[in-house]
């Protein structure tokens, strides 16, 4: 086979780096892991939502859509129901909006006044977003809409994040 | 704002903004109309916690007014007519009364104050979904209430 011939100092050489290394990687493969797990489990939970919507019944009218999630208060265990407006825009992109006003934190109601058509309107204070979620200036809000993240799954249906801040408006 | 230690901070930082108190009105009693009242105690403080989510930047939501239904009409008309003074002092523009104790209704004219009366739903046999329908229902029906009030004035 091979004209090379091995040594027996080789052969016991390469076996023992092997078994070795072997132990090594054994003992180093979980410290690796447990150090790095905060950054695997970010990637796996991703608290994503699903709404129940499918991708089809979403248009460029901002949709209301309510989806509910389990929340763990201290002892108290319970059902969430939150809200999103949500439409597509140009580009087809999901944009799902919190309704949050962000004043004093009342609901806000897509052409929620006659008098303000294509626009978000908070009943409390008559302050007024763009369909963007940018606040309409001379209206109470210093800030626009919150957002939130937005992704379709595999199976057509819208499922709904964090809140994160505008990054359209 | 609910009556919770963070948002009442806020709530005297935006006092200003805030003209609108919202107190339930709970019966209580130990008889033959207990179960009805206790049916109230879960239906109406669910409501106008649902309320308020919609209204916080305008409305703040207090503890529920409790009495108990043995009371005389005089005494329970005269603790209500005290909060009502009080909120006045405190500048409230609209003070709103929720209940779905049959006491109160006849008894709405007696008070510088709104009595929204609901009819209590006995929501303890209900599947959560339609639970919810309905009381969605219930609440946008009062939300459209209260927006016409503020507009009014």
């Amino acid at each position: 086979m091979s004209n090379q011939r091995v040594s027996r100092r080789q052969f016991l050489n390469y076996t023992l780096t092997g078994v070795g290394g072997f132990m090594a990687a054994g003992m180093l493969m979980p410290m690796v892991r447990f150090a790095i797990d905060p950054v695997l489990t970010a990637e796996a939970g991703g608290d994503f939502v699903s709404t129940g919507t499918t991708l089809e019944e979403l248009s460029d009218v901002p949709t209301r859509i309510d989806f509910s999630y389990e929340q763990k208060d201290a002892w108290y265990t319970s059902e969430v129901t939150q809200t999103a407006w949500v439409y597509l825009d140009e580009q087809q992109n999901v944009v799902a909006l919190n309704p949050t006003c962000k004043h004093l934190g009342c609901t806000v109601n897509w052409e929620g006044t006659e008098s303000e058509p294509n626009r978000f309107f908070c009943p409390c204070h008559n302050g007024l977003y763009e369909k963007s979620g940018k606040n309409v200036p001379g209206t109470p809000p210093t800030a626009p809409l919150d957002m939130l993240e937005a992704r379709v799954g595999d199976d057509g249906i819208l499922q709904l994040g964090q809140t994160v801040p505008n990054t359209i408006a | 704002m609910i009556w919770s230690g963070k948002e009442i901070t806020l709530y005297f930082q935006e006092k200003k903004y805030i003209d609108t108190v919202t107190v339930p009105l709970l019966p209580v009693s130990f008889g033959e109309s207990s179960r009805q009242e206790a049916e109230q105690g879960e239906f109406i403080p669910l409501l106008t916690s649902l309320l308020e989510r919609q209204f916080k930047g305008r409305m703040l939501l207090l503890p529920p007014f409790t009495y108990f239904s043995t009371e005389s009409d005089e005494q329970k008309k005269q603790r209500l007519n005290d909060w009502v003074l009080q909120f006045k002092k405190e500048e409230f523009k609209n003070i709103i009364f929720v209940t779905a104790d049959p006491f109160w209704r006849g008894h709405e004219q007696e008070f510088d104050a709104e009595i929204i009366w609901m009819p209590s739903i006995p929501m303890e046999h209900m599947d959560a979904k339609y639970k919810q329908k309905i009381v969605d229902d219930q609440v946008s029906q009062l939300v459209k209430l209260i927006v016409q009030k503020w507009q009014a004035n």
